[in-house]
């Protein structure tokens, strides 16, 4: 009873701190786009354009640079790409709090409102500023390579652990011997 | 003139410049670069000469500012390597000395002006990055070739 409860509050407070890091970097953001002037190229289609995402985080650009060998150029390729794609997640997600502001306007003047399309929506609406948040922070730590480096460095992790434990491919014989629905 | 007149002009406009003026360029770097020097600085307004006379000014400014983008758009969707290779052919149709070129557009970024209006943000973030990164790229191979002279003749060079 007392771990689910820390659990729960660990969660709680992992949500509130990702929600809290979103609105601070919203906030830097809006400065520095009134600042620099850029306002006019606010985006209108970032939604539209998916493939961005895949271009800003591509490996075949890293694979290309770093076939370079240079460790100056792997610096300023790693420090490049972490700008654009700060950017791209605060421009998505200050462009997705932006049509929810609208639809709230439009949601209170309505009429029939449909209450668990509208929940739906919302619960959205938090998944996607949650998924920012843990992107942001991430990116801030990692690097922009920072989802694949980790699945590499846990594939790496599984290795390691697999050869340091030898006796472990025979507990595993033996368990699957066991099961007679494991071939 | 009616809207689908308009249209039809527009569309002739556009296809004239991809045909006779765009298509002759060796490659689409060169072709935005030769797409924003048609638009005025402090305007944004496109001009072209030629069009304008055959079609008149308002769909020749549509269809350089259509063209723009797109190229623009092509440009984006190249990965790194394609776009070294690109500004690799623009410094040699330059017919500057690469370390010079270099060397000016590190400095002064005249690249900046090439970018359409109305374009997505991270779109122009992305373009500009993968432009400085192609240029420290054409840096190290150029270096790496003076360093290193006979390795160097078996990768693709810059300024041959």
């Amino acid at each position: 009873m007392m771990s689910t409860a820390i659990f729960v509050a660990v969660a709680i407070f992992l949500v509130l701190f990702l929600l809290l890091i979103m609105r601070r970097e919203e906030v830097e953001e809006q400065e520095s786009v009134q600042a620099d002037g850029s306002t006019q190229r606010e985006c209108r289609d970032t939604l539209q354009h998916p493939g961005l995402a895949l271009r800003i985080f591509s490996r075949e650009d890293r694979e290309f640079i770093l076939l370079m060998r240079s460790p100056r150029l792997q610096r300023i390729y790693q420090e490049e790409r972490r700008k654009v794609a700060l950017h791209w997640v605060r421009q998505t997600s200050r462009e997705v709090s932006r049509i929810m502001r609208t639809h709230g306007l439009i949601a209170r003047q309505s009429r029939n409102l449909d209450a668990s399309a509208e929940a739906k929506l919302f619960f959205q609406y938090l998944q996607l500023r949650f998924i920012c948040g843990l992107l942001v922070l991430l990116i801030k730590t990692f690097g922009p390579h920072a989802l694949h480096d980790l699945a590499s460095y846990a594939g790496e992790l599984s290795q390691l652990i697999g050869r340091a434990l030898p006796d472990a491919a025979a507990a595993n014989h033996v368990a699957s011997s066991g099961n007679p629905g494991t071939p | 003139m009616s809207d689908p007149a308009r249209l039809v002009t527009m569309n002739n406009a556009y296809d004239d410049l991809l045909r006779r003026t765009l298509s002759s360029i060796q490659s689409d770097l060169t072709r935005l670069i030769y797409l924003a020097s048609t638009r005025d600085y402090n305007s944004g307004v496109y001009h072209h000469e030629g069009l304008s006379a055959r079609y008149g000014p308002e769909s020749t400014r549509v269809a350089l500012r259509a063209a723009h983008k797109d190229i623009f758009y092509k440009l984006i969707a190249l990965s790194l390597e394609e776009l070294v290779n690109e500004l690799e052919i623009y410094v040699r149709i330059s017919r500057e000395a690469p370390t010079g070129f270099i060397h000016t557009w590190q400095e002064l970024e005249p690249y900046r002006v090439a970018v359409p209006m109305e374009v997505d943000s991270t779109m122009v973030q992305l373009f500009l990055s993968n432009i400085r990164l192609a240029l420290e790229v054409l840096r190290f191979r150029q270096e790496h070739s003076q360093a290193y002279p006979s390795a160097s003749s078996l990768q693709p060079l810059l300024g041959r």
